[in-house]
């Protein structure tokens, strides 16, 4: 009990704050820290030695406030010594990279899958004479739902679905506001192709992420009809999984199309048997399409009747995990060089 | 939407099977999510009506009754029961042994307490038709034992689960599902079911549309004498198939009829009521405590359905507590109504507050189909709680009139890319009952808000001929496919820095902090845009050194964002980079990216505070240098470039200038300069002084040493020097070498090493 009471538990702090505050190296740190905080430091042995619960709780704050101390110091200094070393450290920079230093040889590096499919796809639709626009992502509502003819009840528009960023600006969730623009600057023939990241307000899941890529053609010409969107799908669709695909519609509705369908193309797992790729139903679910609707006609200013076009959008994750096999979309924002690596 | 193949097949006649119905749906009408089995799945015959010869308590058990059964076998069952609802002669439902229940348990003979038990008498949860445990089911005394329980009691079903798009609301019914099924697949669809019976009485309702755009239509019928019970089990079971749950016989008619003709009611009771039902618009801080237990604050733009004295519920969306109808309800005011979407859209999203009818409500209900709703309802009512129909107002607005359309057959065949002939697309579209008159097709009431102009008529035409359409391709007169140049550019970045090692990487968009905030972030992490992409480099580079990834160097090319104050922000194209290594890393990898390009970029010392401070340069499109050690434990390198920026600097052409013949004089000078001055620079002035028969110039060597002295460094550079003209002598290039020699002495005090 004489021990205790032979401690100051205020001046003992103020001690040890002022040897704390007076090491300037690293050093020096921990020889005070020896004194005031070693198993013989004064603090300590009071502790040790601590018999009723108000002075325990006194010396317990003390030493919490040492340590603070200790540790905030800890971290300036070794902040310091870290910055006077690099302080000498010093390359002239704008030798060739032979000459200021050390370089691996890596390996080759890789595309990552999305960029595999996606040049894919870009190759496929320039060989069919389209061009690739790749459009802003943070877009107006105008351009991202008026002028596609979303209806104001539909839920896209409500910020449980949809990114925004201001009241009147929100993070695409489609890449067709790009059509639009390019209606806008130009008459048809229009074969265009955009393709980019879209946002949706999703949680992450084996099977959505709120940023996903979408690759979306337009078509618009003299005389453009289903039958020619159901032809370009079926090339398409031939291309990316093999000549024995088949391709089907399924009706659907979209704001920008009417008629609008999804297109199913034949499972290339199972051929069509089924199989647990295509949940069984021999088909396998690709995006939307359809004809384009007279409204987007309207909306840049051209007659309803002057041209027809198609309209189609598809997921290049999902395309990727189809053709590789990836059953997990978050695999492909992970970042695992483990899982990049294979894609070459 | 989930529709039980028993009730569908009850407003249609159709000769194919459920997959054939789930199929020709899912093609022409809404995708099929999956079609379930649901209820007793084995042998339904050892499922039968029993009749209770003789009941007791079980001898060694206090809770079991032992009871002798007439199943219709020659003999009498023994079976255990831990119900007491019943006794003797009653009629119940039995399960025999090797009966498979719905939960997938199959029924044994054996042994409760020391008796023998050969099956079970069942309870409704048992069967899947019902939530009730505290009793078994008991049967109509009428029914003799051994009778079949399926023809009583809905035992097994299929159901399809569809989920009909925004435009189709008229498929949020099991009539309306059936309709489509008919025209699909040519069947024959039965008249709507209900029938008004015997009105027993005529009291005044007391009905008013106040808002007549956002309500239309306001139906009040009054039942008398109602005893609220519990509704019988084949409309328990239809509801908890269509996934609603059981909650009396007067909610549940509601809901039944709101599931077979998609019209949402609702039901008061009466003897709550201060007066009539009015539909209007809230007051402002005007409340209401909804059926599920909440006050709610409402809105001015809320409509409500109120009685002469406050709201009683929130119109089509829920109704108040304070009015619900209860086991001691005996009058009821039954609401059959047409709210208008949008308002039940936005009133619905206020509060948070999903419900079946909003959700029909805010697709768009036909107006029309609530007379049939009330009719349905009230004779459902009058059936199953044995009240009286003692009164009936029918107030509307102005209901849309349907509209007239003209199609014309051959824009219709143009536009689909088929020879559909004029008669099969008039029969499809009468099908789908499309009236045709002179004038056009009149829509029919439940697809009015989708189909106003010729090109709907034209979807409903090729959504039966879609398996028909031939393979096509565009009659272009020519073709334009070609990459743009911002596209090439980066196309060539990525592989020349995957040739350089590094491995492709996508992060996301969104960063804890920034000038563009979401103002309602996807999480604390993802609440702004990113206006730089190295630093979302750092994680996926830390992490894959942390599983013990070797060479770790990631890239990534992606558009940043930066807030200059307009309506949208302006989004530039970046290359980013990060590797394990020095310096020379990202100068290797940058210098990679401007060769590639035909750039000759300028590098100067920069600092940065996330990169260390000897190590950092900076080029007219962006940075490189080593990684500050605080910002990434380790030595690590990284580097940033505006894709934008390098495409304006990357010349069109090719600046090519001739090769000469004659043999090239080649020379290395070393001079020792001051430490601090850049390489570059005296490279620049080496070349400025060599004139115009310098052909090549580059350092080739860095050296410090003694003979240096302290400060100070050598550098090496090797030059070629030739002419168009002639052979260069080593004469002809001294006073070149000379003027270099001047120049980088005067400029740097340079000293030529011998």
């Amino acid at each position: 009990m004489d021990t205790v009471a032979a401690v100051d538990p205020e001046r003992l702090q103020q001690e040890a704050l002022a040897a704390v505050a007076a090491a300037s190296t690293l050093a020096e740190l921990d020889e005070a820290r020896v004194q005031y905080l070693g198993r013989r430091s004064a603090l300590k042995l009071a502790l040790r030695d601590v018999r009723d619960r108000e002075t325990g709780m006194t010396l317990n704050a003390v030493r919490e406030a040492v340590e603070a101390a200790f540790a905030a110091r800890e971290e300036d200094l070794r902040r310091a010594e870290l910055e006077e070393r690099l302080a000498t450290e010093r390359v002239d920079v704008t030798l060739p990279a032979g000459l200021v230093g050390q370089r691996k040889l890596r390996p080759r590096g890789t595309l990552h899958p999305s960029t595999l499919v996606r040049r894919e796809v870009e190759d496929i639709f320039l060989g069919l004479g389209y061009e690739i626009v790749d459009g802003r992502e943070v877009e107006t509502t105008r351009y991202n739902f008026d002028a596609l003819g979303f209806p104001e009840w539909h839920p896209a528009r409500s910020p449980r679905d949809t990114l925004y960023l201001g009241d009147e600006t929100v993070l695409r969730t489609e890449t067709s506001p790009a059509q639009i623009h390019k209606m806008e600057s130009q008459r048809p023939p229009i074969y265009m192709v955009s393709i980019g990241r879209v946002y949706r307000r999703d949680d992450i899941t084996a099977t959505r992420y709120p940023i996903f890529h979408q690759f979306e053609g337009l078509a618009i010409d003299d005389g453009i009809t289903m039958a020619d969107l159901k032809g370009t799908l079926l090339y398409v669709m031939r291309e990316l999984y093999g000549p024995e695909r088949e391709v089907r519609f399924r009706t659907h509705y979209f704001p920008f199309t009417e008629p609008s369908m999804e297109p199913d193309v034949s499972c290339f797992n199972c051929g069509g048997a089924g199989c647990a790729i295509c949940k069984h139903s021999g088909w396998i679910e690709m995006g939307g399409s359809g004809i384009v609707d007279p409204y987007l006609y309207e909306f840049v200013g051209w007659g309803l009747e002057e041209y027809s076009g198609f309209a189609f959008g598809m997921g290049v994750e999902r395309t990727a995990q189809l053709r590789y096999g990836i059953g997990d979309i978050r695999a492909f924002w992970e970042n695992d060089l483990r899982f990049l690596r294979q894609f070459r | 939407m989930k529709v039980p193949l028993s009730w569908l097949r009850e407003y249609v006649r159709v000769d194919a099977t459920t997959a054939e119905i789930a199929e020709a749906l899912s093609v022409g009408s809404a995708e099929v999510e999956g079609v379930a089995r649901v209820g007793v799945q084995g042998e339904p015959g050892l499922f039968r009506v029993g009749h209770v010869v003789e009941a007791a308590k079980h001898p060694d058990a206090d809770r079991l009754q032992l009871t002798s059964v007439d199943v219709g076998e020659d003999r009498p069952y023994s079976i255990v029961c831990g119900a007491w609802n019943f006794g003797a002669g009653a009629k119940v439902a039995v399960a025999l042994p090797g009966a498979t229940l719905p939960d997938g348990l199959v029924l044994e003979r054996r042994k409760l307490r020391g008796k023998v038990s050969e099956g079970m008498i069942l309870a409704e949860d048992e069967l899947d038709l019902g939530g009730d445990h505290s009793g078994i089911i008991v049967l109509d005394d009428a029914l003799e034992p051994g009778t079949p329980l399926a023809d009583v009691l809905p035992l097994a079903d299929e159901v399809l689960d569809l989920e009909p798009t925004g435009n189709r609301p008229d498929l949020f019914s099991v009539y309306g599902v059936a309709r489509e099924v008919a025209a699909l697949l040519g069947g024959e669809l039965l008249p709507m079911p209900g029938s008004d019976p015997q009105q027993d009485g005529d009291e005044a309702v007391g009905i008013g549309i106040d808002d007549p755009e956002g309500c239309l239509r306001f139906i009040g019928r009054l039942l008398r004498d109602v005893t609220v019970g519990e509704a019988p089990l084949w409309l328990k079971g239809r509801l908890r198939r269509s996934g609603v749950r059981a909650i009396s016989n007067v909610v549940d008619v509601t809901n039944y009829v709101m599931l077979a003709l998609g019209s949402p009611l609702h039901a008061y009771d009466l003897d709550l009521l201060h007066g009539g039902l009015v539909a209007r618009r809230a007051r402002k801080g005007e409340k209401v405590r909804t059926l599920d237990g909440v006050e709610r604050t409402l809105s001015a733009e809320d409509l409500v359905i109120a009685d002469g004295e406050r709201a009683v519920g929130l119109a089509g969306i829920m109704g108040g507590e304070e009015t619900e109808v209860s086991s001691g309800t005996q009058s009821v005011l039954l609401e059959a109504a047409n709210f208008e979407p949008v308002g039940i859209l936005r009133s619905s999203e206020r509060h948070s507050l999903r419900t079946e009818g909003s959700n029909r409500w805010e697709k768009g209900v036909d107006p029309y189909v609530a007379g049939q709703a009330a009719t349905y309802a009230t004779q459902l009512l009058v059936e199953l709680s044995g009240a009286r129909w003692t009164g009936a107002e029918d107030v509307q607005a102005e209901l849309p009139k349907p509209a007239v359309i003209r199609l014309r057959p051959e824009r219709a065949s143009e536009l689909i890319g088929l020879e559909v002939a004029a008669e099969e697309q008039s029969e499809i579209l009468g099908r789908l009952g499309f009236k045709e008159l002179k004038s056009g097709f009149r829509v029919p009431t439940w697809r009015a808000r989708d189909v106003t102009r010729e090109v709907d008529l034209i979807e409903e035409v090729a959504r039966f001929k879609l398996a028909d359409i031939p393979f096509t391709l565009p009659r272009r007169e020519a073709m334009f496919g070609r990459l743009s140049r911002d596209q090439r550019l980066r196309r060539q970045v990525e592989d020349v820095l995957v040739g350089a090692g590094y491995g492709e990487v996508y992060t996301p968009t969104f960063v804890a902090d920034g000038d563009l905030r979401l103002p309602e972030p996807l999480s604390a992490e993802a609440a702004a845009l990113r206006a730089v992409l190295y630093a979302s480099l750092l994680d996926p580079a830390r992490r894959n050194a942390d599983a013990g990834a070797g060479d770790v160097a990631l890239f990534e090319i992606a558009r940043t964002y930066h807030d200059v104050g307009g309506e949208l922000p302006e989004e530039h194209w970046h290359v980013a980079g990060v590797a394990d290594g020095g310096f020379a890393e990202a100068k290797w990898a940058v210098e990679q990216v401007y060769a590639a390009l035909g750039i000759e970029p300028g590098y100067e010392r920069t600092s940065e505070p996330f990169l260390h401070p000897g190590k950092a340069a900076r080029t007219a499109e962006g940075w490189l240098g080593e990684l500050h050690p605080a910002v990434l434990d380790g030595t690590w390198s990284a580097f940033e470039l505006d894709l934008d920026a390098l495409a304006e600097a990357a010349p069109q052409v090719v600046a090519f200038a001739e090769v000469s013949p004659y043999p090239e004089v080649r020379q290395d000078l070393a001079f020792v300069v001051d430490e601090d001055v850049p390489a570059a620079e005296v490279l620049a002035a080496i070349r400025e002084a060599a004139g115009g028969l310098l052909r090549e110039l580059e350092v080739f060597d860095e050296y410090r040493g003694e003979q240096i002295g302290e400060g100070k460094r050598s550098l090496a550079f090797r030059a070629a020097f030739g002419s168009l003209e002639g052979t260069l002598t080593d004469e002809d290039v001294a006073p070149v070498r000379a003027s270099i020699v001047d120049a980088l002495a005067t400029r740097f005090d340079a000293v030529l090493r011998a």
